[in-house]
């Protein structure tokens, strides 16, 4: 592929151009999307992050996590069965500081469990992004429902629930500010979690649909997502199209003196490859630089999951564009090529 | 002997509604060894015909015959064979390749015929050539920074480079001086006697005739000698 290397190597401009033009649709794919699933993790790290496992709600609750409500005994029973089962609870509510200011959290209290940060009575674990609001190790928070007084014991990383910080509290603190006595839900975590009669069950991805903020939220942002990745393959597809019939009077010249149809596509894709991968690397470079220099309240979250699907996509786009337009040069007579060229 | 054949050969253009018959039937052939002329005014079909004949575009009626076997017949890949292996081809204005230098161009020629020989004859062959059309001083230059006549030399180059059996030339000399010209035409000349080439041009200077063999004339799609 020496001709296609020369090509590109002679005319740098214009491969330089159709190649920045290919990093920034697909470095804005990436931060997009970066932002969108970074929002999507504000919303439910809590529940993200857990490992695989089921869910399991009451079945008066009609697959609504907030109206869920575990009768105590099934609960007692369940834990007994299952030792790594935990139950647990989510509600959103405030705390007040020692200067009275409110603070949006979500309120979560569990039994013992590896999988939740344990707090005794009394106490209370913050997501560490309240430490930007001021509030310390040792400090003392209150809560109106409440009759007692907290005491910051520590902060966890990265534990959010419905864009709010999550703040562990003890079970009985709990249940004084919410007046219930039930949890609203068991995990059981493992890919063999037990089918319990007395309750309906939901694997990770169905429960977190069972946050009815999560799924319409979740639906906006895919959907933002998915439409970029479709706007920009397409231009992805036409740039690539749109060079080789630019290109279309040197094919004839090289169908002329008698190349090999093959070869044409071999160099039309070797051009393709290497200026989507080259293009493709530095967006993805840029954009795990670009998660390191986000200020601390501006939810980015790219996993390289993420960035391999989207390079896969635009690898593909790319490749049907480049294609197509080989089709196209497959079909001309060189005649024709090379006057359409002059043209 | 007669190498190439044409018999009978026509060619329609459609330009929406409007067909327009520009070839209404073309006998010729081509003899071993010589260069026949195509002359005739402006218009006529000498361009058409001379493509159809190297196969750049399809006749739309009539036989060619090239050793026996009928090109109007064959596949696409098989006239692409034909045409990296058998034919050369000099354009009006020379189409070299923008981004390749004197000598790349001719490699590629090479390379696109399949030559079998090792790359130091190539390379050998190739500096010969370049000898032969006066061009080895710029062997490393691209086709933008020759002349003209420099750029026909070179197309003249590849279009022979591959040892083919049949040069087609379209008006070959048409963008240059007299002077330049006549160089061209003797390189033509003496490329056919030494290669045991056959060559059909086309020209419209008379000028030019004295260098060929055989002179056919063309008129409103027919030839009438
Ligand atoms: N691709 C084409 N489509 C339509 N008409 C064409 C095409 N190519 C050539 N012609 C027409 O055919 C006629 C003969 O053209 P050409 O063979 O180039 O003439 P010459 O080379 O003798 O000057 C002209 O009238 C020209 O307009
Ligand atoms: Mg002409």
């Amino acid at each position: 592929m020496k001709i296609a290397w020369k090509e590109m190597k002679k005319s740098k401009a214009k491969f330089l151009i159709l190649g920045s033009i290919i990093f920034l649709v697909s470095f804005l794919t990436f931060i997009i999307s970066g932002l969108a699933n970074g929002l999507s993790q504000d919303n439910a790290a809590l529940i993200k992050d857990l490992p695989d496992g089921q869910f399991y709600l009451s079945k008066d609750a009609d697959s609504t996590y907030n109206l869920s409500k575990i009768d105590e005994e099934v609960q007692k029973q369940i834990l007994i069965d299952n030792p790594n089962a935990t139950a647990f609870s989510v509600q959103m509510g405030f705390v007040n500081d020692a200067e009275d200011k409110q603070h949006s959290v979500a309120f979560v209290a569990s039994t013992e469990s590896k999988l939740f940060e344990n707090v005794k009575d009394g106490e209370i674990v913050l997501d560490s992004s309240l430490k930007e609001d001021g509030i310390e190790v040792g400090d003392v928070l209150t809560n109106n429902q409440f009759s007692g007084e907290f005491i910051v014991k520590g902060f966890v990383e990265q534990q959010k629930y419905s864009h709010a910080p999550v703040a562990f509290i003890g079970m009985t603190n709990y249940q004084e500010i919410y007046r219930v006595m039930e949890m609203q839900t068991i995990f059981i975590p493992g890919k063999d979690a037990p089918t319990l009669s007395a309750l309906d069950s939901f694997s990770n991805k169905e429960f977190l649909h069972a946050i009815p903020s999560y799924s319409a939220e979740q639906m906006s942002l895919n959907m933002i997502v998915w439409f970029l990745v479709i706007i920009s393959g397409m231009l992805f597809a036409i740039f690539f199209y749109m060079m080789n019939v630019q290109k279309i009077g040197l094919y004839g010249i090289l169908k002329a003196i008698g190349m090999k149809t093959i070869s044409l596509f071999k160099m039309i894709w070797y051009q393709m490859l290497v200026i989507t991968a080259i293009s493709l690397v530095l967006s993805i470079a840029l954009s795990q630089a670009f998660s390191f220099v986000t200020p601390e309240g501006m939810p980015f979250h790219l996993t390289m999951d993420t960035v391999w699907m989207l390079s896969a996509v635009f690898m593909t786009v790319g490749f049907i564009g480049a294609t197509i337009s080989g089709i196209q040069v497959k079909k001309i007579e060189p005649l024709q090529a090379i006057q359409q060229g002059e043209m | 002997m007669s190498v190439f054949t044409i018999d009978h050969v026509k060619k329609t253009f459609t330009n929406g509604e409007i067909e327009e018959e520009i070839l209404k039937g073309v006998n010729l052939s081509l003899k071993e060894g010589e260069i026949t002329a195509l002359i005739g005014p402006s218009g006529s079909g000498k361009s058409t015909i001379l493509t159809i004949a190297a196969g750049l575009q399809r006749a739309s009626g009539g036989e060619i015959l090239f050793e026996g076997k009928d090109m109007t017949k064959m596949s696409q890949e098989e006239i692409r064979h034909v045409r990296a292996t058998d034919f050369g081809f000099v354009f009006q204005s020379s189409h070299l390749v923008p981004f390749l230098t004197v000598e790349e161009q001719l490699q590629l020629m090479l390379d696109v015929a399949e030559t079998k020989t090792s790359k130091k004859e190539q390379a050998k062959a190739i500096d010969e050539m370049l000898k032969l059309v006066e061009m080895q001083h710029r062997k490393d230059a691209y086709p933008s920074s020759l002349s003209g006549g420099e750029r026909q030399r070179v197309a003249i180059a590849r279009a022979i480079i591959h040892r083919p059996k049949i040069l087609f030339a379209d008006e070959p000399t048409a963008s240059l001086d007299t002077k330049r010209s006549k160089g061209v035409m003797e390189l033509l000349q003496e490329l056919t006697r030494t290669l045991h080439l056959t060559t059909l041009m086309v020209t419209h200077d008379e000028e030019m005739l004295r260098y060929v063999d055989r002179v056919i004339t063309m008129r409103d799609g027919y030839i009438v000698e």
